[in-house]
């Protein structure tokens, strides 16, 4: 094994939950980052320059890398960063004093089997409160053993849905006593089918024949607000538009309470 | 008398609680939300009369035990202002204070741009002058329709429970929520299309009486900010948001009439002051 090897942290593919959640210590914006960060990228647009300027976008990812590495999260497992989806909520500024409010939201192995892709929500977040950037970055970590995994928070998965499925109330089977249809649960990328007959779950699979009646999505944020939250709180999502809903709308409707109810399993199965 | 009038051409039920031996004591008309009835009043009303107030809680045209409108059912919030107009000048009203809450507070916000004459104080709850257009007309005209409405029921109990407070006690909350099943969907589509598209924002330097708007801090269907700015627009209006509060203060809040006691109070001593 290459853990003999390893000189930093423990923490293999393994070691990290859905739902593990961080924060670093205060790094303030000096003249010297906008500088140096104007030196670095050549971008000297005229709204870098100047006193009210904003530093450029990329610099908060860059700082926001750095105080991940503060949080000594990562060690010699981690083999590389896979993707960065980014948003620019304000701008930054010099004087500000930036934290990162880390959360891991995925966890998933790899085909290979030896190791899997933890993605991370991180938030730039000011002395203020207000948040600056925001986004998820994906790296590729070591695994220590075959698995299996976890899959209690793999949300949009099969393995997931098995688990929502046994802990369902039976009050679910009343509801759709006179259902035919197919529920779809998507988290990001992930997507999972619910085949229903009668009110009961006939089928879980990545995709069944005649595709989902409708389909429930959501970041993985998201989904984790709805297990975490200390009330279910998916009606609440729903009304502020954190989910969006492909397939057939009337039926999405007609299907209200037994969603709140796969929530509610959800919840418990997390 | 708790009764029936006829108002605009059709019966009202109105819940008049009168304080004994005291027939001028100050009146206070109280306003229920889109599709409900006085009966989200119905702790607070005897406890706000005890307090000395002549409490009168009708029921919209469509709402409750009251008839419909004779021309359907009502999509514009000033026309219900108009008809409680009517209704107080039938009871006899020459001044009183008004108190709702989402469309009420909206209807009570109108009432104020219409009548502050007569006015002696109106609390607005959950309402400002402008929704922005949200929710969408277009959507709520769809669900006009029965057949595109699907699950209305389990939408509006649902629906509650998400915009209740985080204070709200869970079995306080499952009875409002309950309640509120019991609604005409088409009346209370109709009332949220009147939510929706009424604009008072030009017609706010009309009011004169003493407005205090209050919105619940849990409250996702207000942006608290909207109703701020609505405050801003009245000379002297007083603004309060509610921590741990959501969309329904006078069914949430164990205890509500003497709150309102108190910000009647506090209005009438402004009016004074004036």
């Amino acid at each position: 094994m290459t853990g003999v090897l390893m000189s930093r942290t423990d923490r293999w593919f393994e070691d990290f939950a859905v739902g593990e959640h961080f924060t670093s210590g205060p790094r303030a914006v000096t003249a010297e980052d906008l500088a140096a960060f104007t030196r670095l990228s050549g971008d000297d647009h005229p709204l870098h320059a100047g006193p009210d300027a904003m530093l450029q976008g990329p610099f908060g990812i860059a700082v926001a890398m750095g105080l991940m590495q503060s949080l000594d999260i990562h060690g010699d497992a981690v083999q590389g960063l896979l993707d960065t989806r980014w948003t620019y909520r304000a701008p930054i500024r010099v004087g500000d004093v930036l934290r990162l409010e880390l959360t891991i939201v995925r966890t998933r192995r790899t085909r290979g089997g030896t190791r899997g892709v933890v993605t991370r929500l991180m938030r730039l977040v000011g002395d203020d409160g207000a948040t600056r950037q925001e986004g998820t970055t994906a790296a590729l970590v070591a695994a220590r053993t075959d698995g299996p995994d976890d899959a209690r928070r793999a949300f949009g998965t099969p393995g997931w849905a098995r688990l929502v499925v046994a802990d369902l109330d039976p009050a679910f089977a009343e509801t759709l006593a006179t259902w035919d249809g197919t529920i779809g649960l998507r988290c990001d990328d992930d997507e999972v089918h619910l085949r229903v007959y009668r009110g009961q779950v006939i089928d879980v699979s990545p995709r069944v024949p005649h595709g989902a009646t409708f389909t429930v999505a959501a970041d993985a944020r998201t989904w984790l607000e709805l297990v975490e939250s200390a009330d279910n709180p998916f009606m609440r999502l729903a009304m502020i538009g954190r989910f969006t809903v492909s397939g057939d709308g009337y039926e999405y409707l007609r299907l209200t309470s037994a969603l709140h109810q796969l929530v509610d399993a959800a919840r418990r199965a997390s | 008398m708790t009764g029936y009038l006829t108002v605009g051409g059709a019966l009202a039920f109105v819940e008049d609680h009168r304080v004994p031996g005291a027939p001028d004591a100050p009146a206070v008309l109280c306003l229920h939300t889109a599709g409900q009835s006085g009966a989200q009043w119905r702790h607070v009303a005897p406890e706000l009369a005890a307090a000395g107030y002549r409490v009168v809680v009708p029921d919209l045209p469509g709402h409750g035990r009251s008839e419909p409108a004779p021309s359907g059912p009502v999509d514009d919030l000033g026309a219900y202002a108009a008809w409680l107009l009517a209704l107080v000048d039938t009871m006899g009203l020459e001044r009183f204070s008004v108190a709702g809450c989402s469309i009420g507070g909206k209807i009570a916000l109108d009432l104020a741009v219409r009548a502050s004459a007569r006015l002696d104080a109106v609390v607005a709850m959950a309402a400002d002058a402008w929704t922005g257009g949200r929710p969408s007309v277009k959507g709520l005209r769809r669900e006009l329709a029965d057949v595109a409405a699907p699950s209305r029921s389990d939408r509006t109990e649902l629906g509650t429970y998400a915009v209740l407070g985080r204070a709200v006690d869970p079995a306080r909350a499952a009875l409002i929520a309950t309640m509120h099943r019991r609604e005409d969907p088409v009346v209370s589509n109709s009332d949220l299309i009147g939510w929706a598209s009424h604009d008072l924002r030009e017609q706010l330097g009309a009011i004169t009486c003493p407005l205090h708007l209050v919105v619940g801090a849990d409250d996702l269907w207000l942006d608290a900010e909207r109703v701020r700015w609505t405050a801003s627009r009245v000379a002297g209006a007083r603004c309060t948001v509610l921590d741990g509060v959501g969309h329904y203060p006078m069914e949430e809040m164990p205890g509500f009439a003497a709150v309102l006691d108190g910000w009647l109070r506090e209005l009438t001593a402004d009016r004074e002051a004036a």
